[in-house]
């Protein structure tokens, strides 16, 4: 026997408590958490409200990206083919997602605030190639659904920071 | 020369001695000190002022001061930014001004991120800006020329750009327009800036005002690797960097040498590299299946109908080099077709020698020149455009230019410079006497001829030019690495070359031969062509197997200029099909041969034979000249028979190869501008007697050939002259006539 042969009891003693108690576990994805307003889900791109991209093709996304994953060739914009709002446009904007780490540098470092990391993350494949998000895709609005889009349906927790603990 | 005096300054109370009138910014420099700078650049002549971003204040001076345009005095005592809060609030409203009318299109701009403005404003200048009205506008961006872009928003008018135009490169087409707030950078008259040096003012703007066409929007500074190599586009051999992204060249940035080119590239070696992408680029092999058409082969089968090629020919082989393939190259291919084969029969399109390796110097000492004298049918800027601009600064140092042809200031008949050199070197010639008397004097050959530089060794010689160290002679080659290519081709066997007829094989060795009409002759006579050429043109109806060439910012190996300065190529981009090296050790394995495939260790293996056993490594990104050879006998001196001349009516044709030519400037539609018109340059003294104005349409015809150019006026040539460029002259022969159309 043990040094405290009541150890065991006491110990087994907690987990029959839990039995009569309410499960904490959610039933992940006939049950979805929603997220809070700041959560880095996957990115979109943005235009303007005449139709013209945001994304003028500069690369500073790619700079600040820590995990090398944004690929941006630029092009000029041309009376009869115009993109965007400045002279160049991204003519080809990928980001490869099974890179991405969900930084939102490339957010930060956007002068256009063309690219925005939204609440999407539902983002699994069965391919990788899959996971490179082209310019079109990242235009689009989310095509998954996503918690957030239906507030009414789940209940929404308090915040942290607003349960005084 | 006697030793400057020196003085001694304190710069933030450090101190520096320099020699007395240095300029201010590198005083600075040389204690350590920072004093930034916009319009400041010292290759481009004194100072100006214009930026006044180097403002410093100066101990009894009462104002603040433009740094650079003031040089170094004894006792200075001078307080940057850093230590002189007047200085600092100087820099940052001048920095303030400046960017008052600057646009904030930075994300936009191709010079985003490798921008002085951008990175002297973080440093030193205000964070935010006070300024509430519209910036100024215009309209861009406005092509100035098919390869430079101009956005006067973004010019700060600093004047690098026109100092560049006017001084160093003396074209004189870029100007500044109006006055004060009104001043503008344009072009005279809004024509096309078309000169050879027009791409250095993209990489002087200190700003993205002047931005490249081929590399807008191409790519930005944190997405590119800069490859060092050199530019194998003509013998100078300027050192550049090749700026790539995801495997491919962007752009072509200079590396400053400042012994061979102080900085500088011509428009053909800075935009010419997108021939790399050319449509017709030949990427596979190709065999021709019937009389014209080819059908790609795999690599194995290639090298099994090369095999059978080479086999069938045995000895009987001629190789036509084109002399722009790497040391390495060469030689590998001279171990195949030598050691394997016995084929020592080679072609190359220049004779190249060693003979003025004892007046040897590097190209900068032209510049430090006091008499400079060219002999040759051929304008230097055609041959060796670096070479120019070598020659200009020596003008402006105040060097007398002497050039002795049918254009020159001794007039001279084409094909006479070997005559030229012989009249130099005899007692009566008063230029002859000037050299002989000159502690400084440079000679070049710039033109046909000149047994790879002996005539000129001859002259050097008799001048007595041994023993002087400013005096030196250049031969310009017509390619890039003649000298290189023939020292490989000769260190690989010992055995006398015998011309075989008839021809079995002919083997046609890169682009340069396979456009040249006399290596086409050849292949006349020979049975089989087998054409290694990057461009399905040149290989179309008379190559037999074709196997696919690579460029030089393709290769890794070595390249000889035309100073006899050994120089590293580096790969900056994979070829689309394997290098030469690689089949050609493939190929030389089935001879039993055994040649590496990597130019490293060819070279370890040709160095002792050929370059006195450098090693590979030694070769370094900035080369350095070997030292003067010992005085060696000359080869005998062959003068060509002279060309027939003029009997007044029949005019001597002059033909000259323009810079802007050959397979890689033809697939860049940037340049197509750069390229000579359809002219032919007349005298006037001929133009007069045949009623002939500029701009006239004329026929030129010489027997039973005819072509109809444009007449240009040249005053400047020798009467009884016409130059034509060679890819207009065509089949013309020497002597022409030319008749009003």
């Amino acid at each position: 026997m043990s040094p405290q042969p009541f150890g065991s009891i006491k110990g087994f003693g907690v987990t029959f408590k839990q039995i009569f108690k309410k499960p904490i576990t959610q039933q992940y994805p006939e049950y979805k958490r929603p997220l809070y307003p700041r959560f880095r889900g996957r990115h979109r791109l943005w235009r303007h409200e005449d139709g013209l991209e945001k994304c003028v093709g500069c690369s500073l996304c790619a700079a600040a990206c820590p995990a090398d994953c944004i690929r941006v060739v630029a092009a000029e914009n041309t009376a009869e083919h115009r993109v965007s709002a400045g002279e160049r446009y991204a003519r080809i904007y990928e980001i490869n997602l099974s890179r991405c780490i969900f930084c939102g540098y490339c957010e930060l470092a956007c002068p256009f605030d063309a690219i925005t990391l939204g609440n999407e993350f539902e983002l699994s494949e069965y391919s990788r190639d899959d996971l490179i998000y082209t310019k079109d895709m990242l235009l689009a609005p989310p095509i998954k659904r996503v918690p957030v889009a239906d507030r009414e349906l789940y209940d929404t927790p308090i915040p942290f920071y607003k349960t005084g603990s | 020369m006697s030793t400057p005096e020196l003085v001694t300054v304190t710069i933030d109370g450090r101190r520096a001695e320099v020699a007395k009138g240095t300029g201010l910014v590198e005083t600075a420099l040389q204690a350590g000190v920072e004093i930034p700078v916009f319009c400041y650049e010292p290759r481009l002549g004194p100072p100006i002022g214009a930026c006044r971003m180097c403002l410093v204040e100066i101990e009894g001076m009462p104002k603040l001061q433009a740094g650079c345009t003031l040089t170094a005095q004894d006792g200075m005592a001078v307080r940057t930014a850093a230590t002189s809060e007047k200085a600092a609030e100087g820099q940052n409203a001048t920095l303030e001004f400046i960017l008052v009318n600057h646009p904030l299109d930075c994300p936009v701009c191709d010079k985003g991120g490798e921008c002085p403005l951008q990175d002297l404003t973080f440093r030193y200048g205000p964070g935010n800006t006070r300024m509430i009205f519209p910036k100024r506008t215009f309209e861009k961006p406005i092509p100035i020329s098919p390869t430079i872009a101009l956005d006067r928003e973004r010019c700060i008018l600093c004047y690098r750009c026109t100092r560049f135009s006017e001084s160093v490169a003396g074209d004189g087409q870029l100007v500044a327009r109006n006055r004060g707030a009104q001043s503008a950078i344009a072009t005279f008259e809004d024509e096309p800036y078309r000169a050879p040096f027009s791409g250095n003012v993209i990489e002087l703007c200190p700003v993205g005002a002047l931005t490249s066409t081929q590399y807008r929007f191409e790519a930005r500074p944190w997405e590119i690797q800069n490859v060092p190599t050199v530019c194998a586009m003509c013998p100078v051999g300027c050192n550049v960097s090749a700026t790539t992204r995801e495997g491919k060249v962007k752009r072509i940035v200079s590396r400053n040498h400042p012994e061979v080119d102080e900085g500088w590239l011509c428009d053909k070696g800075r935009f010419a590299h997108s021939h790399l992408r050319a449509e017709d680029r030949i990427t596979e092999p190709l065999l021709r299946v019937r009389r014209r058409g080819f059908s790609p082969i795999g690599w194995d089968q290639a090298l099994d109908e090369a095999e059978r090629l080479l086999r069938g020919a045995g000895s009987r082989i001629v190789t036509a080099l084109s002399g722009s393939e790497t040391v390495e190259g060469a030689y590998g291919l001279a171990r195949l077709l030598r050691g394997g084969l016995g084929a020592h029969s080679a072609v190359l399109p220049e004779e190249a020698g060693h003979a003025l390796d004892a007046y040897r110097l590097p190209l900068s000492a032209i510049r430090d020149a006091e008499l400079v004298v060219v002999v040759g049918d051929d304008p230097v800027s055609e041959r060796a455009p670096i070479v120019d601009l070598w020659i200009r600064a020596a003008q402006r140092g105040g060097a007398e230019l002497v050039t002795a042809g049918p254009s020159g200031t001794l007039l001279a008949a084409p094909g006479s410079a070997a005559q030229v050199c012989r009249d130099l070197a005899a007692p009566g010639s008063e230029v002859g006497r000037r050299l002989r008397e000159s502690a400084r004097a440079i000679l070049i050959w710039s033109g046909q001829g000149g047994q790879g530089g002996a005539h000129l060794a001859a002259l050097a010689r008799a001048l007595g030019f041994d023993g002087k160290e400013g005096c030196g002679a250049f031969h310009l080659p017509a390619t890039p690495n003649g000298r290189g290519v023939a020292a490989a081709w000769a260190a690989a066997s010992d055995e006398e070359a015998e011309n075989p007829e008839p021809i079995s094989l002919l083997i046609v060795s890169g682009d340069e031969a396979a456009s040249d009409p006399n290596v086409r002759a050849l292949a006349e006579r020979a049975e089989a062509v087998l054409a290694i050429t990057m461009f399905h043109a040149l290989a179309v109806g008379w190559a037999d197997l074709v196997l696919p060439a690579t460029s030089y910012l393709e290769r890794d190996g070595t390249t000889m200029n035309l100073e006899g300065r050994l120089q590293r190529l580096r790969r900056a981009v994979m070829p689309p099909a394997p290098d030469e090296l690689a089949w050609l050790s493939q190929l030389a394995e089935r001879f039993g041969i055994a040649l590496p495939p990597y130019p490293a260790l060819v070279f370890e293996e040709l160095s002792p034979v050929a370059f006195g056993g450098l090693a590979f490594g030694e070769v370094g990104e900035r080369a350095a000249l070997p030292p003067r050879a010992e005085a060696a006998p000359l080869p005998p001196l062959e003068s060509a028979p002279p060309p027939p001349t003029s009997d007044g009516h029949y005019l001597q044709l002059l033909r000259y190869r323009p810079l802007f030519s050959g397979a890689a400037v033809e697939r860049v539609p940037e340049l197509q501008f750069q390229r000579p018109p359809r002219e032919v340059e007349l005298s006037a003294d001929d133009a007069e007697r045949r009623r002939i104005s500029s701009g006239d349409e004329v026929s030129v015809r010489s027997n039973g050939t005819s072509t109809a150019l444009r007449a240009r006026l040249d005053r400047r040539l020798a009467p009884g002259v016409v130059r034509i460029a060679e890819e207009h002259a065509g089949d013309l022969h020497a002597l022409v006539e030319v008749v009003k159309a």
